[in-house]
């Protein structure tokens, strides 16, 4: 018998960006369909646009299997509706005032234009919790700014900070601060926006009532370096210079094949980490005797190092290390990291198949709940496959109703 | 009027939480209202005794890093390698609704915390185990820290310059993202536990969490096994975008354009609308591929003006831009301290101490407002006298035996 999740039995209403698409708001409400709850997303007639955005299976586009699509909005059901027809908003409107919760990512102005503000919805529905998603929120001098990944990684003060520790910036006058290739402002901001979402839940448990939570991209950016705050707040700002500091090693360095994490901040570390490499004769100098005195020495030291890890490849360093308890380990490729033995017993990815029969992964859930396991109940909709089934399920909709207020599936 | 009651309000958690991520998941749900119980001991010290400490002067109650994650709790000190303190942490679970871990796998079991000894005291437990590769597979006896895991996870490989070496993301990145899917979790558990009775085991990999980003990079590789490459703040579907100089040391501001309208008043604004007719430059297409000779013509544009006015300028014409901010710059941002995001709660030792808090607001106002983090075995006598009703002179035997420490 398939369990149930932990949120069964709510109803959650997705509204993302119609034109430039938002990760976060997608993926705060697939992450409350990955606990169960019915969740059912809302697309314009030209569909989401994460359904143009690939990678495709068979490298042709096809918006019912694109890669960003199906990873965004598995867990869920669709219902498509011209949101700017009389209509399709009347029809939306009635499936807020069923909802539990209505989640939205988009930008401020387009929150009030719409007009998915809580105040709108609270009368017909006092139990809604309204989760709007904004670059950077929706209130203070700037919440009218427009944003995306690359702005929230930088306002959010990430960028700044990358490289991290134990990396450093090379030429600090040339190389910017960088963000990732990835969405990553929009997945944390989705998974911070899931958080408060089940914490109004357990609210509303005790008030009856839901609430609005206004939730800003580049503050949920900052809100997950608390370290790196912390420097501001108790001393000075991490400045961007190259620098060491510590003990060490703690770092990366390439080897034959790759780069490889040497890390002996351990004396008993160090031993066994000069032991593996044939205590060659600069291992009992001074200058290098304790962490502290080799951070002192780094630019000595790295060189030396470095010669030994480009005679080998990063498994055999890693293997040797690992053997004398030193965690070092080989960096791994995306492709590395798919394929490796850990990945493949922990059954972590999900195996998808393209409308031409094309084999492919996507990553799956990272939590293990023991009672209230993550399931892929569901694959991403088509676009518009449930609009009769949900507008008939939740709202009554007559087969005509529908068809006026909503786009059939193709 | 009466204090808004939290959603967290009555619950109890014993935190052994390790270094971030784990103290950084019991935190926030502290400030959610939980009762947290951080047990910790002056003999296996981590973040208390790292930097940053309150003005570079070291001392065990003057560390930020532990600080800006431990606010909101109670610290209570025991010796857990005397089986009087193990036993002790055993009380304090008995009346305590979650447990939350991060030890090497296998650390809690060895001492009889494991979750099925736990279950054995209190059978409705929500307990969460945490790793760097999790309590399965291979790889699980392993140690990472967050550089291993961002190298591990690929996440290193898909981040850095063109033609250049991965690179480690900042802010110790993976730490409290692994931190918030567990906050996630165990909201989920609590929720489910409040309709059903039932508690939990949950457990996280950090690894797997990292690799919940790297979806298109996934199916690529699986695919036809195509890597991917570093391409520096390049963005697949978006030119410019990237983060540009202006002048003076280190000040950066990022640019996004996606649409052929919003480079049009880019142009406009940098003074050259030409570039806009440029058949290089004047669609989304052409920009793509003519960014080596575009990027410059920006730079040379920003280098003359201060970021702030570049940001409101572009931001004015409806084009995405923000600084790079540092975490000083973070803390200071006037934006976000009128949103209530930087709070300052005063430390018994070190003073008012600006931390970021909630990234969301409730209702328009921050859902609750942290306390400072305690000092080192500050609520010994309370966790022990008052929770565990321990006598006065058995507690002193305690402190005298070094099993509270």
């Amino acid at each position: 018998m398939l369990q149930e999740g932990a949120l069964a039995g709510l109803k959650v209403l997705e509204l993302t960006d119609q034109v430039s698409g938002q990760v976060a708001g997608s993926f705060c409400a697939r992450l409350l369909g990955d606990a169960g709850a019915d969740v059912v997303k809302v697309e314009p007639p030209q569909g989401d646009h994460y359904r143009r955005s690939g990678p495709y299976p068979g490298g042709v586009p096809d918006p019912d299997c694109s890669g960003m699509f199906l990873y965004l909005n598995s867990n869920k059901r669709g219902v498509s509706l011209d949101i700017e027809s009389p209509e399709g908003r009347a029809a939306f409107q009635d499936l807020v005032a069923a909802s539990d919760f209505l989640v939205s990512g988009q930008n401020s102005a387009e929150v009030e234009r719409l007009g998915l503000r809580r105040e709108r919805s609270a009368a017909s529905n006092p139990g809604l919790i309204v989760v709007t998603i904004t670059p950077f929120g929706l209130t203070g001098p700037n919440s009218a700014y427009l944003g995306d990944d690359l702005i929230a990684i930088s306002s959010g003060g990430m960028a700044y900070a990358t490289p991290g520790i134990p990396d450093r910036v090379e030429d600090p006058g040339r190389e910017p601060p960088l963000r990732s290739s990835t969405h990553m402002a929009g997945y944390l901001a989705g998974v911070q926006g899931a958080m408060a979402g089940v914490a109004a839940l357990l609210s509303r448990s005790i008030t009856g009532t839901g609430c609005e939570i206004d939730l800003s991209m580049q503050e949920a950016v900052a809100a997950v370096m608390p370290f790196e705050l912390a420097h501001a707040s108790y001393h000075e700002a991490k400045p961007r210079r190259p620098e060491v500091f510590g003990v060490m090693p703690n770092t990366y360095l390439p080897c034959q094949d790759g780069y490889v994490v040497v890390m002996a901040v351990m004396d008993a570390h160090w031993r066994n980490l000069m032991d593996i490499a044939d205590n060659p004769d600069w291992a009992e100098l001074e200058v290098f005797s304790s962490g502290v005195e080799r951070a002192r020495n780094w630019d000595a030291l790295e060189p030396l190092l470095l010669e030994w890890t480009m005679a080998h490849t990063g498994a055999e360093i890693a293997q040797l290390a690992q053997e004398r308890g030193i965690p070092c380990f080989p960096a791994y490729t995306v492709g590395q990291m798919v394929d490796s033995a850990h990945v493949i017993e922990r059954g972590f990815m999900i195996d998808m198949e393209g409308s031409g029969g094309q084999r492919f992964k996507l990553p799956g859930y990272p939590v293990r709940l023991e009672r209230t396991p993550w399931q892929f109940f569901r694959p991403a909709p088509k676009l518009g496959e449930h609009t009769s089934e949900v507008l008939g399920e939740w709202l009554g909709y007559t087969a005509s109703q529908v068809s006026t207020a909503g786009v059939e599936a193709r | 009027m009466t204090k808004p009651l939290l959603p967290l309000e009555g619950v109890r958690i014993a935190d052994f939480g390790q270094i971030i991520a784990v103290p950084y998941t019991a935190q926030m749900l502290a400030w959610l209202g939980a009762e947290v119980i951080l047990i910790e001991t002056e003999d296996r010290l981590t973040t208390r005794a790292w930097p940053p400490f309150a003005e570079a002067e070291p001392g065990v109650n003057r560390s930020g890093g532990f600080n800006l994650v431990n606010s909101s709790k109670m610290s209570c000190t025991l010796n857990l390698r005397d089986p009087e303190g193990v036993a002790l942490a055993r009380q304090i679970i008995a009346v305590s609704d979650v447990v939350v871990e991060n030890y090497s796998s296998g650390t809690m079991e060895r001492m009889g915390l494991g979750y099925e000894d736990v279950r054995a005291l209190r059978p409705d437990v929500v307990y969460l185990s945490l790793g760097a590769f999790g309590r399965t597979g291979p790889m699980k006896d392993l140690v990472g820290f967050h550089s291993v895991i961002n190298l591990f996870s690929g996440l290193a490989s898909v981040t850095g310059h063109k033609g250049s070496h991965p690179r480690i993301m900042g802010g110790l990145f993976p730490d409290a993202f692994s931190g918030c899917y567990c906050v996630l979790a165990l909201l989920e558990a609590l929720y489910h536990r409040a309709n059903t009775g039932e508690g939990q085991h949950i457990e996280v990999a950090m690894t797997e969490v990292l690799a919940t980003i790297l979806p298109e990079a996934v199916m690529e590789y699986s695919l036809d096994g195509t890597e991917p490459e570093r391409v520096g703040n390049r963005h697949q579907e978006k030119a410019p975008h990237g983060v540009f100089r202006c002048p003076g040391d280190q000040n950066w501001v990022a640019i996004s354009v996606e649409s052929d309208i919003q480079f049009r008043a880019l142009a406009k604004i940098a003074g050259s609308p030409r570039w806009a007719d440029d058949p290089r430059f004047s669609t989304t297409e052409a920009r793509l591929s003519h960014q080596d000779e575009l990027e410059p013509l920006i730079e040379q544009w920003t280098e003359g003006l201060p970021v702030q006015e570049v940001v409101e300028s572009l931001q004015a014409a409806g084009v995405p831009a923000g600084p790079a901010l540092d975490s000083a710059q973070v803390l200071a941002d006037p934006h976000m301290v009128q949103r209530g995001f930087v709070q300052s709660p005063d430390h018994q030792v070190v003073g008012p101490r600006p931390m970021g808090a909630f990234s969301w607001t409730v209702n328009g106002v921050q859902p609750a407002i942290p306390r400072s983090a305690p000092l080192l075995g500050e609520h010994n006598k309370k966790v022990m006298q008052e929770l565990l009703q321990v006598p006065d002179e058995e507690f002193e035997r305690l402190l005298e035996n070094g099993v509270i420490r």
